[in-house]
């Protein structure tokens, strides 16, 4: 079981991760133990700081050999250099196709990894131009983990074949995308207490359904329709209007105008699944926009992860409307 | 005598075929820099509106268009596709030493073209389109240079080519 969940990490890093990264980084990662590779959840390269892998909880150094080290002073230090190298990878020479991406700091290479990218903003009339200098980089390997969402499924469905709508909410990298991506599968294939039912998922920064040429590279279910890198707001009116899903799907409620889609959608019978920043119910209240859509129940679940004791651990499975905890692992 | 004749013929030959080559080569510059204008023009589109990624847009620019130019365009995505280190001005730079004598190019031209690799894919999208217009303007008036070259050798070479043979062979005889 390990084995077969190393060599199928082990695939992926080969063929989504290490055409990213310039040769040498490639060597030096690939050096370390494939039980430790399989792990891996985020690559973070920083100009004159250490290569650094973070394996869930924890982030290791690496020597120039491959080798895991303890000390700074041992460690293989990134250069301006191979981050350059890595983006013009990444972007395969083609930094004009990522412009709105850069804006937001972040790109999203082929598999639905996301990279994350910190430097120096140009700003024009007050807004984010562009960004320039870039000195950091996030690799943010995304997993696909088929069953992640079995548990949480049945809590989802109400009577009259229908999907509750339903926020996810963690702090990020406790695997809301994974849990988001498993349920629009399960929705959308159906099983013997609710059958298939369309789904449209906006998937503004493509890594919901890691999309290549706009057609999905990971398995969604047979009803599901896909926009890929549109803006959220925009994207549900459009699906709403042009696809008539029973469930849309979206990542990372935040701005005014996703609050706004979320109410035009549930007010035209369409549920909702979506995902949002915060440690638990608490917290996602207290932020601006967000907070107004726990105010006035417009979720029906609230599901909480959390990153302990493992990424993707279920915390609380909440029914908004009564205020009751469905499930706790508390 | 015989042996005259012959070695007459093959001068005359050789000489013809010396200025018909040469003026081939005048008459296709200006047509090499029209298809480099044309697929230019087509990869603006496929970069600022389409926004296809510089290796995908260097193989659709070049519709319609066969030959060196295309596979100058071809080359230069198939080198990037293989080796994403390489950058577009390391990949233009190396098709153009390949296919140096089948592109019928001269230095100008081919400086134009090593600038164009230089600012290739690091831009945003409109201004990437504003370079490439302004390559293409460059290069619109390269054309219309070689064509008034063209005008004013080809038919010089040609008539060069055979006379300067029968200029030899009379001095011979």
């Amino acid at each position: 079981m390990n084995n077969s969940r190393n060599n199928k990490h082990q695939n992926m890093l080969e063929k989504f991760i290490y055409p990213a990264l310039p040769p040498h980084l490639v060597a030096i990662i690939s050096g370390i133990p494939s039980d430790q590779l399989a792990y891996i959840t985020e690559i973070r390269l920083r100009v004159n700081q250490p290569l650094l892998l973070v394996l869930g909880n924890v982030d290791i150094m690496l020597s120039s050999t491959g080798k895991i080290v303890t000390e700074g002073t041992r460690a293989y230090i990134c250069s301006k250099e191979d981050i350059n190298k890595a983006l013009q990878l990444m972007s395969r020479n083609s930094m004009y196709a990522f412009e709105q991406e850069l804006k937001m700091g972040f790109i999203t290479i082929h598999g639905g990894h996301r990279v994350g990218l910190a430097g120096q903003a140009i700003i024009d009339d007050g807004e984010i131009k562009a960004l320039k200098n870039i000195s950091s980089l996030n690799i943010r390997i995304a997993r696909e983990i088929q069953g992640c969402g079995d548990s949480v499924f049945p809590y989802l469905i109400a009577s009259g074949n229908r999907i509750v709508s339903t926020l996810l909410i963690s702090a990020p990298c406790c695997g809301k995308t994974t849990l988001l991506r498993d349920l629009i599968r399960k929705i959308s294939t159906g099983n013997k207490e609710c059958r298939g039912l369309q789904v449209g998922v906006v998937d503004e920064r493509s890594e919901i359904a890691a999309c290549k040429h706009g057609i999905p590279t990971v398995d969604l279910g047979r009803r599901t329709d896909v926009l890929d890198a549109c803006p959220k707001a925009r994207g549900m009116l459009m699906l709403i209007r042009s696809m008539s899903p029973a469930v849309i799907a979206t990542d990372e409620l935040g701005r005014a105008e996703d609050v706004y889609a979320v109410r035009e959608a549930l007010h035209a019978g369409v549920s909702v699944l979506a995902t949002v920043h915060g440690r638990d119910v608490q917290e996602v209240l207290q932020r601006p926009y967000v907070g107004e859509l726990i105010q006035s129940k417009y979720f029906d679940r609230y599901v909480v992860l959390s990153d302990k004791p493992r990424i993707g651990t279920i915390e609380q499975i909440i029914d908004s409307k009564q205020s009751k905890v469905l499930w706790s692992a508390l | 005598m015989w042996l005259k004749i012959i070695g007459g013929v093959l001068v005359i030959v050789v000489s013809s075929s010396i200025g018909l080559q040469l003026a081939a080569r005048c008459s296709g510059r200006p047509k090499h820099i029209r298809q480099l204008v044309s697929c230019l023009g087509s990869l603006k589109s496929y970069i600022t509106y389409a926004c296809l990624p510089l290796d995908e847009a260097l193989l659709q620019c070049t519709h319609g268009i066969e030959g060196p130019v295309a596979d100058f365009f071809h080359h230069t995505a198939a080198l990037l596709q293989e080796n994403g280190v390489l950058s577009p001005g390391q990949a233009i730079h190396t098709v153009l030493e390949d296919l140096q004598g089948r592109l019928l190019l001269q230095k100008e031209e081919l400086e134009v073209l090593e600038v164009l690799g230089a600012n290739l894919g690091v831009m945003n999208r409109h201004e990437q389109g504003q370079y490439l217009s302004m390559i293409i303007e460059q290069l619109e008036k390269l054309e219309t240079e070689a064509g008034r070259i063209r005008d004013l050798n080809t038919k010089m070479y040609r008539y060069l080519g055979v006379c300067s043979g029968l200029a030899v062979v009379i001095l011979l005889l």
